[in-house]
């Protein structure tokens, strides 16, 4: 698939990909392009790139055969690093999150955290879990998004990695109450992963909090 | 308003005036230096700091023509560093502080390196890049603290450097030495990539480049690639870090901000990402009084003191649970 012979516009610069947005047929895609970084060395470079172009494929299409809220993969254009995928509608959580009430934005984070729990329950880890990766559609459900750092895992370690990462972002980003934020998800996380899972997830979330830098020994 | 600065939570003994509006008027420091292939001895570094003390303070307090300045306040290193190097430091402080009865003000060394180089900078509110032998970490303010957005999950960028130096048998410190090999290399060997989020983790790296290096690899080309594999994985997360936080400056501090590739890796993503690059001048990346003293003059001001009797040393100290209400900065 040659993505460079699609008509574009540009939709969104994010760190590592530029994304477009063009029309083929009745769909409205989207086009990821993984960009060449000008500080990376260019064989260590291309091998990034390639080698998440086409993880990144693979794992959305598994996602969303798994039942998940994600994008549909349209084509992969392997020589230009490029993943094209269907358009969702809606805006980005990390925008919309400290316009809403507690109980809206308790409500959305427990939808997410049962959408990272189909993920973890088909073996995928997302490895980028912020609010800027969730996309919510007009009616109010999340779809995650942009999943270059995902990969195939099992272990709660990689698990824990992902609710770490949202958590994180949330205290980073958000003026909502963390804590409370976190429980939403969780709840929903348990719903969709199972209680055996679930607490084995949090519990090495909570571990990798705590393996950062000069955590005093309480 | 002049405040002494007092470094001792490592390698560096260091002593440094500042005055009210920023000056560093003097900037005193002496580093203990382990012998090739070894690293730093606490109690050996703490003798070095005790054996220096007395020089490098009276140095540091002294005007070009002779005369003695009594600083109005007196900042120490409470941590986080070595406990026997830190309370060297911290008895120096309560000593000249209830002589000269001055007030005393402890130090956060990690959010002293962040000060000294947004000082230098005049930065007001940047996406702080802070790499050296105690921190790898990428930081946003947020009320009244540095919140970190990614960090190192293992050893530092600092550590790994140091580690793979002494296994190399090349001099301290670490960084300079692989830096200056580094350029003499121009093959890329394969070595483990570990990103994970905004986060990076830097041992598997150092055990594959000590394995390669038992194996005789080209040293030159093993340095460049264990440069270019590290840099570019925290210059990654830095870029993540950026587009999620939205700042528009970027800052590099710390030991490791010496480094010229890193330098130009770091501004190279601040660059695309349409946002300012202030590395800290390197004179003033590495360990020294200076950070000290103008981490606590701005304490100070803000109100932050304690007393000899309830003044601390803490090893073990995050970032994060420090409270920095002097930022942003106007």
């Amino acid at each position: 698939m040659d993505t460079a012979r699609l008509t574009s516009t540009p939709l969104h610069r994010g760190a590592e990909a530029d994304l477009s947005l063009a029309t083929i047929g009745p769909w409205k895609v989207v086009v990821k392009h993984r960009v060449r970084k000008e500080y990376r060395n260019p064989i260590l470079d291309e091998r990034i790139r390639h080698d998440r172009t086409m993880s990144e494929a693979s794992v959305i299409h598994e996602a969303k055969t798994a039942g998940a809220r994600v994008p549909s993969i349209v084509g992969v254009d392997i020589e230009n690093n490029a993943i094209v995928m269907t358009h969702l509608a809606g805006t980005v959580a990390r925008e919309c999150l400290d316009d809403m009430g507690k109980s809206e934005a308790q409500k959305l984070l427990r939808s997410i955290g049962e959408q990272i729990g189909l993920l973890h329950t088909a073996g995928i880890v997302h490895g980028d879990l912020t609010t800027s990766n969730v996309i919510v559609s007009p009616s109010g459900a999340p779809f995650i998004v942009d999943f270059g750092m995902s990969r195939r895992s099992v272990e709660p370690e990689d698990r824990g990695v992902d609710l770490h990462l949202l958590q994180r972002s949330i205290v980073a980003s958000h003026s909502q109450d963390p804590s409370s934020m976190m429980n939403a998800t969780f709840r929903g996380y348990e719903q969709t992963a199972g209680k055996r899972v679930a607490s084995s997830t949090l519990r090495k979330a909570r571990e990798i909090a705590r393996r950062g830098r000069y955590f005093a020994i309480r | 308003m002049f405040c002494l600065g007092i470094e001792s939570t490592a390698h560096t003994f260091g002593a440094s005036l500042v005055d009210a509006n920023d000056r560093i008027l003097t900037n005193v420091n002496s580093a203990y230096r382990p012998p090739v292939g070894v690293g730093i001895h606490p109690r050996k570094a703490s003798e070095h700091h005790a054996t220096v003390a007395d020089d490098i303070v009276r140095t540091a307090l002294s005007t070009t023509d002779g005369s003695a300045i009594d600083p109005d306040v007196i900042a120490y290193a409470a941590g986080p560093g070595l406990g026997p190097c830190l309370r060297v430091g911290a008895t120096v402080g309560r000593a000249l502080s209830s002589f000269l009865k001055k007030p005393l003000v402890p130090v956060h060394h990690g959010v002293a390196h962040l000060d000294i180089a947004m000082s230098i900078a005049k930065a007001r509110d940047p996406l702080a890049v802070l790499v050296s032998g105690g921190h790898t970490s990428i930081l946003v303010h947020v009320g009244k603290r540095w919140r970190v957005y990614g960090e190192t999950q293992d050893i530092t960028l600092g550590n790994l450097l140091d580690m793979f130096s002494r296994e190399a048998r090349l001099p301290s410190p670490g960084g300079a030495s692989v830096g200056r090999e580094a350029t003499k290399g121009q093959n890329l060997l394969k070595l483990p990539y570990t990103v994970k989020g905004n986060d990076v983790a830097y041992s598997g790296l150092l055990t594959a480049a000590a394995t390669l290096l038992r194996r005789q690899s080209n040293l030159a080309d093993l340095c460049y690639s264990l440069q270019e594999t590290a840099f570019s994985m925290l210059s990654e997360a830095v870029e993540r870090s950026l587009v999620q936080t939205r700042r528009s400056e970027v800052l590099l501090a710390g030991g490791v901000a010496a480094s010229p590739r890193l330098r130009e890796m770091i501004g190279s993503v601040a660059e695309d990402q349409g946002a300012s690059f202030h590395p800290v001048p390197i004179e003033y990346s590495g360990d020294c009084g200076a950070q000290i003293a103008c981490s606590g003059r701005l304490a100070f001001q803000s109100g932050i003191k304690v007393s000899t009797s309830d003044s601390f040393v803490t090893p073990r100290w995050r970032m994060d649970e420090v409270d920095v209400p002097w930022i942003p900065r106007d």
